[in-house]
């Protein structure tokens, strides 16, 4: 066992590659829950037209595995002319990714949202652009947070595999440190432990956002 | 000029699927006037009220509000539903009370009150802030203003939910149930607020089971059952000399659960 040499030697390396995850993680949650909430509605609309693309988008992004889509969009992208760097496509298939599973998300939480105020808003002559950012989805958000918490970490580890699209993340990184220095187990676990500890932070501020909102109430 | 009812009601039927749960309902509220509708669960009393908000749709019939048809319009004698903002428009003068407060949780009693003097009428922080204190103080609350809803009584809730309402200054309060969902001892704090609204002159239709607030506040009391206005009249008329058997097993049936 030699962690010191691979850490000593590599140290830089790791961190540009946890560097990597984190942006890819952080683009793609986020632009991934701004479509997620447009899909979240959709799914819950009357307007079938509406439902039933939304309730496709969903099934096939959340039926289909992340490495299959990462491979479709990287190898699709330039098919139709669009010549992007991997990172680029990488974002954009755990963004459509995400977003399938932050709508279901968010859908569960409107669900639990009384009708009621819905009702008493319209009455008020609240429009329904108005009631969705101002009544439904803050009151949405402090109830999923948990789960999105889930789903930002399970982002953030999937993330592992756009290393097989050239995206230098993490996971590559300890590939690469692995092929220089012959020290897979060492590699990987420093790997995993850096992995475990974004995830601990992650988990840590959203328990601090959950007693944060608890205290609003 | 013309005299208009502020609510009129012509024929309202309304279904939901095989139920036939409004038929053929007439209902006129002359302004500064108190109708109180009362009658057994399932009569179809709360969607008549619903109807004339058209938060549900009524398949026949018609809602004027102030003369203007609410929910419709008529192109070439074909009736077509109305875009939301005409609907908005018309039904702007209508105050509503909803049987569980329908209060927005994350928002303080004075958020709720408001909210839609804000969104709606795009008043500044400040002028909603000071109508929104002016209308909690009417009903008791103002010094609730900084409290969320988990933290009030029901029947601080359902006093919040009528400021709510009044801060939109309508012409007209419609109360569905508003007392139904109350533990008992609470009750009167909330028909205290509304016979007031009553004494200034305040058009209100209310669905109740209170018969009591029926016999002290209404102008005029309209029983309902499955789905059609079985007697209407004068207060006395109807809890003193009811015409019809199903109304006289009605009270009597009220009559023997209040002893």
């Amino acid at each position: 066992m030699d962690f010191s040499g691979v850490i000593s030697n590599h140290y830089g390396a790791f961190l540009a590659g946890a560097g990597m995850t984190v942006t890819v993680s952080v683009v793609s949650i986020a632009a991934g829950m701004f479509l997620g909430l447009w899909l979240s509605f959709g799914l819950i609309s009357r307007n079938r037209p509406i439902r039933l693309p939304s309730a496709a988008y969903r099934s096939f992004w959340r039926g289909t595995p992340i490495l299959v889509q990462l491979l479709i969009i990287f190898y699709l992208l330039p098919e139709i002319g669009l010549d992007v760097p991997p990172v680029a496509a990488a974002m954009i298939a755990l963004t459509m990714n995400t977003a399938a599973f932050q709508a279901e998300i968010f859908r569960g939480g409107l669900l639990s949202i009384r009708p009621g105020q819905v009702e008493a808003a319209r009455m008020l002559g609240i429009g329904m652009p108005a009631i969705r950012v101002r009544i439904l989805i803050p009151q949405m958000m402090r109830l999923v947070l948990p789960a999105l918490v889930n789903e930002t970490i399970s982002i953030l580890k999937n993330s592992s595999l756009i290393s097989v699209i050239a995206v230098t993340e993490l996971m590559r990184t300890s590939q690469q440190v692995v092929s220089v220095t012959y020290r897979p187990l060492e590699a990987y676990t420093v790997a995993a432990l850096i992995y475990l500890a974004m995830n601990l932070v992650l988990a840590r501020a959203g328990a601090w956002f959950e007693r944060r909102y608890a205290a609003a109430r | 000029m013309e005299h208009k009812p502020v609510v009129l009601v012509e024929g309202l039927h309304k279904r939901f699927g095989a139920a036939h749960v409004l038929r053929g309902i007439d209902l006129a509220v002359e302004s500064s006037r108190v109708v109180c509708v009362i009658g057994p669960s399932g009569s179809g009393k709360s969607t008549l009220l619903r109807c004339m908000a058209f938060l549900d749709r009524y398949d026949e019939g018609r809602v004027f509000i102030e003369g203007r048809l609410l929910g419709y319009r008529e192109v070439d004698g074909r009736r077509v539903p109305d875009s939301d903002r005409n609907i908005d428009s018309v039904r702007s003068v209508i105050g509503m009370v909803f049987q569980h407060y329908n209060l927005w949780p994350h928002k303080t009693a004075l958020g709720n009150v408001t909210e839609a003097l804000r969104v709606v009428k795009r008043l500044s922080r400040r002028e909603a802030e000071a109508i929104g204190m002016e209308t909690l103080a009417k009903v008791g609350m103002e010094e609730k203003a900084n409290a969320y809803p988990a933290r009030l009584s029901g029947g601080q809730q359902q006093r919040n939910a009528i400021a709510r309402a009044l801060a939109m200054r309508p012409h007209v309060m419609y109360f569905d149930e508003p007392t139904s969902a109350l533990d008992p001892e609470l009750v009167g704090e909330v028909l205290e607020v509304m016979q007031e609204l009553a004494g200034e002159g305040m058009t209100m239709v209310v669905v109740t089971h209170e018969m009591g607030f029926a016999a002290h506040v209404a102008d005029e009391v309209v029983f309902m059952d499955e789905g059609e206005v079985i007697e209407r009249g004068s207060p006395d008329d109807v809890f003193k000399r009811p015409r019809s058997e199903r109304l006289r097993e009605f009270l009597d049936t009220w009559r023997a659960r209040t002893i």
